[in-house]
């Protein structure tokens, strides 16, 4: 086992977004994280990280390495240009490294390139290599392929199925459920609590999502009605 | 052109606009990449009151400043990231309250006005030997920290929270950037001047980052740029005996509109 989340609550104020979360990641996984927005999904994944410390619970880790993936917003947007080999050398241990993790993702030719001139689609290929540069044993990515063309989705996940099958764990947050399912080893279904843990196989997306999702469309219809009523009085 | 050099304060006075040239700008450029370059404003007028207290109590003004401008920046980072106040109000308090201290210490030190404009736009005239001395301890050690953290601020720069997961102290690194900023813009006061060192903090990096590929490259040009800012500033302030700061940031202003020229 890589890591050992045990009964996992955060709370900001009020808020609590995850409430008693437990799960285990074993080597080899990939692991998709799905669920509505604001689910808690980011939260727990920042927990794992080490970003945020949770209320209650505790994680415990194998002294594996994490490599991270962040959302493609939070991206360098800087007025100070960066170099794709700049970049990937902040995660490896010199240059000669940088460059193999390049060559791993086929963004090798671009490595003298403004990091920022790039599409979004080779700029996330481009912070998988930045991840794999530190030779980690799990990676963590952040809706990788929110924002990007699908075509150049097809070519992420084409990658991440190549790291899976090189004996890489990988954990996935996305909103993109068909994706997942046909992606993953294990799909963990989030809403505040774990809803659902397992084989993607089995998962009922009716009986899972559909259901969340339709009580947030109830509420808008309601909202719409009343609105309507209100203009119809008037 | 090297009849200037037979004066011996204009001499140093290149020395010392060398050794802030080729220092300001690499920090100049991290502050610039995390869109954090108003800091130096701030702090620019804390120094400033820094050395109004200097005039008053009957210190050497510089040595005043250093440590009440290095403790501005640390306070600032700390109302920063503790969330206390959101940056630019912090910024911005810090801005109008120290201009405002130096402004009522150097009224009350009576006589000592004339000399303290000088800090306000730089002067060609004012640097002493023992001034350059400290300036050349403080641009090397400077340096060598940038260069020792190079990575770490660079990861800060490029996205904190990875950073902070690939095992930088974060909360570390950006009280020392804040620390040597506030170190450079007290040593650069007497050339530059207060009022004016922020523009040669970030319109040489501006300048290099429209034309460079790489961080490394801007932080090479953007020292280039601030070398031939400075010498040429320095020397128009000499003939047209003009403020230093003044014709040093007029002289990389004009190098950023050539570059946007060049680019268009």
């Amino acid at each position: 086992m890589l890591l050992d989340a045990d009964n996992i609550t955060v709370k900001y104020g009020h808020d609590t977004p995850l409430k008693d979360v437990s799960m285990c990641v074993h080597e080899g996984e990939f692991i998709g994280l799905i669920g509505p927005n604001g689910a808690g999904k980011t939260t727990l994944l920042r927990v794992l990280l080490g970003l945020v410390k949770p209320k209650t619970g505790h994680i415990s880790y194998t002294d594996a390495r994490i490599g991270y993936v962040p959302q493609r917003g939070n991206l360098y947007n800087s007025q100070i240009p960066m170099s794709v080999l700049e970049v990937v050398r902040l995660g490896a241990r010199d240059s000669a490294a940088a460059l193999e993790a390049l060559q791993r993702v086929s963004m090798d030719s671009f490595a003298p390139k403004p990091f920022t001139e790039l599409s979004g689609g080779q700029q996330q290929r481009v912070a998988i290599a930045k991840a794999l540069a530190g030779q980690p044993h799990i990676l963590l990515l952040d809706e990788p392929t929110t924002g990007i063309d699908e075509a150049s989705q097809h070519e992420f996940y084409d990658i991440l199925r190549g790291l899976q099958g090189q004996g890489y764990t990988i954990i996935m947050v996305s909103h993109d459920v068909d994706a997942v399912l046909n992606l993953v080893t294990r799909v963990i279904c989030l809403n505040q609590t774990i809803l659902y843990d397992g084989a993607p196989e089995h998962f009922e997306s009716d009986k899972y999502l559909p259901g969340l999702y339709k009580a947030q469309h109830r509420l808008l219809h309601h909202h719409h009605d009343a609105h309507g009523q209100e203009k119809h009085h008037a | 052109m090297l009849d200037i050099l037979q004066y011996s304060f204009m001499v140093r006075a290149f020395i010392a606009g060398l050794l802030i040239a080729v220092t300001v700008p690499v920090l100049g450029t991290f502050l610039v990449a995390r869109r954090y370059s108003l800091i130096t404003d701030s702090l620019s007028h804390v120094s400033l009151a820094g050395v109004g207290a200097g005039l008053l109590f009957g210190g050497t003004p510089v040595l005043v400043a250093i440590p009440v401008t290095v403790g501005g920046a640390l306070l600032l980072e700390w109302l920063r990231q503790k969330q206390r106040l959101s940056g630019e109000i912090g910024l911005a308090i810090l801005m109008s309250g120290g201009l405002a201290l130096a402004v009522v210490f150097a009224n009350l030190a009576q006589g000592a006005n004339t000399d303290f404009t000088s800090y306000l736009f730089g002067s060609i005239t004012t640097t002493a030997p023992s001034d350059l001395i400290i300036l050349a301890c403080a641009a090397l050690l400077s340096l060598a920290i940038v260069a020792f953290n190079y990575r770490g601020l660079q990861h800060i720069a490029f996205d904190e929270d990875s950073a902070h997961i690939a095992g930088y102290r974060v909360q570390t690194l950006n009280y020392v950037l804040a620390a040597l900023t506030a170190l450079l813009v007290v040593l650069s006061l007497r050339i530059v001047g207060g009022l004016l060192i922020s523009a040669l903090l970030v319109v040489p990096v501006v300048t290099a980052s429209l034309f460079a590929r790489s961080f490394g490259a801007t932080i090479r040009g953007g020292v280039l740029l601030a070398v031939v800012a400075i010498l040429a500033g320095l020397t128009v302030a000499f003939y047209a005996g003009i403020a230093a700061g003044g014709a040093i940031v007029l002289s990389s202003l004009v190098l950023l509109i050539g570059a946007m020229i060049i680019k268009s």
